[in-house]
């Protein structure tokens, strides 16, 4: 009796084991492993060729603080961020409400804006770097517009503009998804009965349709907050972080630092402060955000 | 409520322009891919006068397009099977599994979902090396067996819970082993959640930029379609005509898979965004 037990203990043992494990495997060594690698060589440095990183303390970090292009690819990265978001979620949002009210044909409209979302960030660059230099010109030609005439992608201030329209444009199609989720889980009931109180479209809107949608906001601000803490790819076809250093993110510049100068302790040391900054983000977005769910 | 008329028309129409608008950059990428390079030199705006098949011939010789298209599906087929065989697998025993063992190994596996990929690309391209996975597209698509797992092991861990334990316990008795149970019975029950996690999968591979150049841009052989177009559109950036056709025979296969799976590709990310 006792034999038996063991035996068919055992025997689950080896089924949990061998059906769990190689996923455990894979994340240990594709994801623990390299980001536990990290945080040792953010206190080195190592060129990448040397067979092992030297250990510097907290020089990297200290060097970080007086790093003026650091500086400069956080406060890039922290105000992109900041206008992607609004925007995106904001524009999203509206559209949402719009395709939601009983528009016709809502689906082919909510594909047609899905489908820059399916196509890659680099072809995405790519697209618009033929728009805003070939493209304009011409238009420029056709309407003598002043828009159409400026240098986009040559003038910081005017590359972050293109940078930020670009990222919005090919993310909202996703987040207007969402949001139509959220908006079909709105009871029809409590909507009328605040049209009977006598409440207007946007007190309509502030007041109960805001509120009981939470749950999408926080999802969709969430990851907005995280992709475009995280943006690379727009920035690298698009302005290749430039002109200068004016767009150039802390994802790229980790790169750079990295793969270009070949400062691997360093870059390590920048991407453990790319790390930190988007966990406290969102981690403090996310209690704000949850806090503010209410259910119908 | 009765609907005021003339203005959801009004509505309409506006949207229908907006979206036109919206589109306007894909628009002029189809449009001029199809130009002469001195109908895209004279104007962007122009609607083509003949339509310029020879773009496309010569985009396709110049990229050595059949070449890049099998290996970006190497990657992004062999990555997604392998995340979705060994996702299910884990998100299935984990979810049913009580205990602090398992607890722990299903925090393990999806804790790396708060770890951006740039915080630890340096390294893993260090820990591709070592374990020979650099310059190939095979080892590329195992690097994906990690690095999907987190959200895949998580969306299969929640589904698990939907399907009734009985079943497994039914199974079991008549002498099933647990890899049986799991593939003959709870697999294809699973089937919603798989083809949420195929589309996210797929469609981040297919496109993914970053791991790619990292783990291929040494090679000539290897390379996936999005870092060659970015290469091809760096070398032909005078050459418009070909620039653009090579674009649009980049975005060509992923627009293709959502217009023939369209429903469930919004479905399935949505699901994965709103449960991750």
């Amino acid at each position: 009796m006792h034999r038996a037990r063991l035996k068919r203990r055992f025997t689950e043992a080896v089924g949990f084991a061998w059906l769990t494990l190689p996923a455990v495997l894979l994340v240990i060594a594709f994801v623990i492993v390299p980001f536990v690698m990290s945080l040792t060589y953010s206190f080195t440095k190592w060129n990448g060729l040397d067979k092992i990183p030297t250990f510097i303390g907290l020089t990297n970090f200290a060097n970080l603080l007086k790093d003026t292009d650091m500086m400069k690819t956080l406060g890039f990265t922290f105000k992109y961020a900041a206008f992607v978001v609004v925007f995106t979620n904001i524009i999203a949002l509206f559209l949402a409400i719009l395709l939601d009210s009983g528009v016709k044909g809502q689906k082919v409209l909510r594909t047609a804006l899905f489908l820059p979302y399916i196509i890659s960030l680099i072809v995405v660059g790519f697209v618009w770097k033929f728009l805003l230099s070939k493209g304009f010109t011409s238009l420029f030609d056709l309407t003598h517009l002043k828009v159409f005439g400026l240098s986009w992608l040559g003038d910081a201030k005017l590359a972050f503009i293109a940078v930020t329209v670009v990222s919005v444009w090919q993310a909202i199609g996703f987040y207007i998804v969402i949001y139509i989720a959220g908006l079909q889980t709105v009871p029809r009931d409590v909507i009328e009965a605040a049209t009977i109180d006598g409440a207007g479209r946007l007190r309509r809107f502030f007041n109960v349709t805001l509120p009981l949608i939470m749950a999408s906001v926080t999802i969709c601000v969430f990851y907005s907050i995280t992709n475009a803490l995280k943006a690379f790819d727009v920035v690298f076809v698009l302005t290749e972080g430039g002109p200068g250093t004016a767009t150039t993110s802390v994802a790229l510049n980790i790169y750079q630092t990295a793969f270009v100068y070949s400062r691997f302790g360093y870059g390590t040391a920048q991407s453990v402060v790319l790390f930190l900054f988007i966990l406290v983000i969102t981690v403090l977005q996310l209690t704000l955000f949850k806090s503010r769910e209410v259910e119908a | 409520m009765k609907k005021n008329l003339p203005l959801s028309i009004l509505l309409t129409v506006v949207l229908y322009i907006f979206v036109l608008i919206y589109l306007v950059p894909l628009l002029l990428l189809l449009t001029n891919s199809i130009k002469s390079f001195r109908e895209i030199m004279t104007n962007v705006m122009s609607f083509p006068t003949h339509i310029e098949w020879q773009n496309f011939a010569q985009a396709f010789k110049l990229m050595n397009y059949p070449h890049l298209f099998v290996n970006t599906l190497i990657v992004t087929v062999g990555g997604t099977l392998g995340v979705i065989l060994f996702s299910s697998m884990a998100g299935y025993k984990l979810s049913r599994t009580k205990g602090r063992l398992s607890w722990f190994l299903f925090l393990l596996c999806i804790a790396p979902m708060m770890i951006p990929f740039q915080s630890f690309m340096i390294a893993l391209v260090k820990v591709a090396r070592i374990g020979h996975l650099i310059g190939s597209d095979y080892g590329l698509a195992v690097i994906y067996w990690g690095l999907g797992a987190p959200l895949t092991v998580f969306l299969y861990h929640g589904f698990v819970k939907t399907v009734p334990r009985e079943l497994d316990e039914c199974a079991t008795i008549d002498g099933c082993s647990t890899g049986r149970v799991f593939f003959r019975i709870i697999f294809p029950l699973l089937q919603p959640v798989t083809v949420s996690a195929i589309v996210l999968n797929a469609m981040w591979m297919w496109n993914d930029f970053l791991l790619p150049l990292l783990i291929l841009s040494g090679t000539k052989e290897s390379l996936t379609l999005q870092i060659a177009v970015y290469s091809f559109f760096d070398r032909y950036k005078t050459d418009w005509h070909y620039a653009i056709a090579g674009v649009v025979l980049t975005i060509l296969p992923a627009v293709i898979f959502f217009i023939v799976m369209q429903k469930n590709i919004v479905k399935g990310m949505v699901a994965g965004a709103v449960k991750g």
